[in-house]
């Protein structure tokens, strides 16, 4: 298939979705968060069968997670990004683990770094930071000197040692 | 006494162990390891624990200007290093419309497949060190210094070059690297026939090898299993000629594919990439066009890239390596998320393909997998 034929089955069946074009190979949708299964389903049918990686962006001035699903097709050639927003006072989304069993450790990674649940997938234990216990590092309003500095104490120059 | 010991044997706790092969075990590769619980010799249940290596690369990226982060993102990967600025470049050519002069384009190929074959010669002496067989492991990373020379003299540095910039390469090809090159391709050629007599001909390696983590073509697919490994299952996909970036377009390669899967199949498949990049080199040499090998940047402490979003792979010898970089505008990224090639492999696939097999297979599969801990901990 090619990239207008996917993209005009998407629309047809999700009229609400939002479809950027990037370049001939590589294109995003932007669907709600309630119709993202269903979404990521409908790709998985269209042979869109490998989830290279869920990721997420904070955008804190908009009050939002963006998770951005990777997926490719070896068959059509195309790498598609599904993203979806979640607010960031109430980040929580239905997990794709039964679609991809690769989902549960991205979840997880993406648990960890940005605190987003992830409801169906329970091991959520950390992976990466042991004894973490500030905020999630990836959040844009966690400040990465001022943890060193309160845990290891502040830089000192070396006239001042 | 007996008796009682046989008693207790009995009992489930003392039936299961729990063995922790950690960055300790000459076996592993690198800072990474791995809960296995055994009974006996077989592997009932295994639990990755990765972080021994984090270095939080993603948050660096978006404290950096765009430019500065050419010196912290090769560091990435350790095997395979220029791969990650390459992605940086295209990634940001593609966000801010640059077109590369094609003898760049050229470079870039050059370099990329020099830094492929480090990667499979590091590869093949993983093989060696995982069966014992310490002389391939001698021999490859004897071989591979000759590439460090080559890089060295080119960049300045042995490992990490940062020599590919947006917008093109640092700066042109020395008088005499090329020949330089050509004569440590030949070499390498030469040594290919002994790697087989080595390594590929052995009836040890190749019996340790066969049947050994057999990968269906629907799990690879499923699985994000990538790169060599993926046509080691006889799918033939590769991205220099699916989706080409760098000059790999302009350069005629035929891509090698296995059908089996197993350990041997992967082994032998890296041994045909080999032997593949060892081509592209000199074909890349031979078509080499003249030129400037930069574009015009603006300047590199104030430049900024137009909003966006853009995922970028390429192919490397561990499989599909990938940013996914966003810009908001401004001077700095404002997110940076690493793919890497190995870690659908190493993390979720591990946990059902080594369940069955014995304690000794985890370092050989891992070695025939390309497992990568820098690829989970980014």
């Amino acid at each position: 298939m090619e990239q207008k034929d996917i993209i005009s089955k998407i629309k047809e069946s999700f009229p609400d979705s939002e479809i950027k074009v990037f370049d001939d190979r590589q294109f995003s949708v932007y669907a709600d968060k309630n119709d993202i299964v269903r979404l990521l389903s409908y790709m998985q049918m269209l042979d869109f069968r490998q989830l290279a990686i869920i990721s997420a962006v904070d955008w804190i001035e908009e009050k939002r997670f963006e998770l951005v699903y990777n997926l490719f097709s070896y068959t059509h050639i195309q790498q598609v990004l599904v993203k979806t927003s979640v607010e960031r006072d109430n980040p929580k989304i239905q997990s794709v683990m039964n679609l991809w069993d690769v989902a549960q450790m991205y979840e997880r990674d993406v648990h960890e770094f940005f605190g987003i649940e992830f409801s169906g997938n329970d091991d959520m234990r950390p992976l990466i930071l042991h004894n973490w216990k500030d905020k999630p590092p990836m959040r844009k309003d966690f400040d990465s000197l001022k943890y060193s500095n309160e845990l290891y104490g502040k830089f000192k120059k070396s006239e001042e040692v | 006494m007996s008796e009682i010991l046989t008693f207790m044997g009995m009992e489930d706790q003392y039936k299961k162990y729990e063995l922790f092969f950690g960055p300790n075990h000459p076996g592993m590769h690198g800072n990474f390891s791995y809960i296995i619980t055994v009974e006996g010799h077989t592997i009932m249940k295994i639990d990755p624990d990765a972080g021994l290596l984090h270095r939080g690369f993603e948050k660096l990226v978006e404290q950096r200007l765009w430019m500065q982060n050419i010196s912290l993102i090769p560091r990435i990967c350790v095997p395979e290093p220029d791969i990650n600025e390459a992605i940086y470049s295209i990634a940001v050519e593609k966000l801010m419309g640059v077109q590369v002069p094609e003898r760049a384009q050229y470079i870039r190929t050059i370099i990329l497949e020099m830094a492929r074959i480090g990667a499979f010669l590091f590869g093949f002496g993983g093989i060696g060190g995982a069966t014992g067989l310490y002389t391939a492991s001698y021999w490859t990373f004897a071989d591979r210094d000759y590439l460090l020379d080559l890089f060295e003299w080119l960049t300045g540095a042995r490992v990490y070059h940062m020599f590919i910039l947006p917008g093109g390469v640092r700066r042109d090809i020395p008088d005499g690297w090329l020949e330089k090159l050509l004569e440590t391709v030949d070499y390498l050629q030469k040594r290919l026939y002994e790697y087989d007599r080595l390594i590929y001909n052995n009836p040890l390696i190749v019996k340790r090898l066969e049947g050994l983590g057999r990968v269906t073509q629907e799990d690879a697919v499923k699985y994000g299993i990538t790169g060599p490994n993926i046509r080691a299952t006889g799918i033939k996909y590769d991205t220099r000629k699916a989706v080409p970036y760098a000059a790999y377009d302009k350069i005629d390669f035929e891509v090698p594919v296995q059908t089996a899967g197993d350990g041997l199949a992967r082994a032998v498949q890296k041994r045909e990439e080999f032997q593949v990049s060892l081509d592209i080199i000199k074909k890349a040499i031979h078509q080499l066009p003249k030129g400037s090998v930069r574009a015009k940047m603006p300047n590199p402490l104030k430049f900024r890239v137009p909003k966006g979003d853009v995922y970028v792979k390429l192919e490397t010898a561990h499989g599909e390596h990938a940013y996914y970089i966003v810009s908001n505008g401004s001077e700095k990224p404002y997110r940076m998320a690493v793919r890497g090639g190995s870690f659908t492999a190493g993390l979720v696939y591990a946990q059902k393909a080594l369940v069955g097999m014995r304690i000794e297979d985890v370092a050989l599969w891992m070695a025939t997998m390309d497992i990568c801990p820098p690829d989970f901990d980014r």
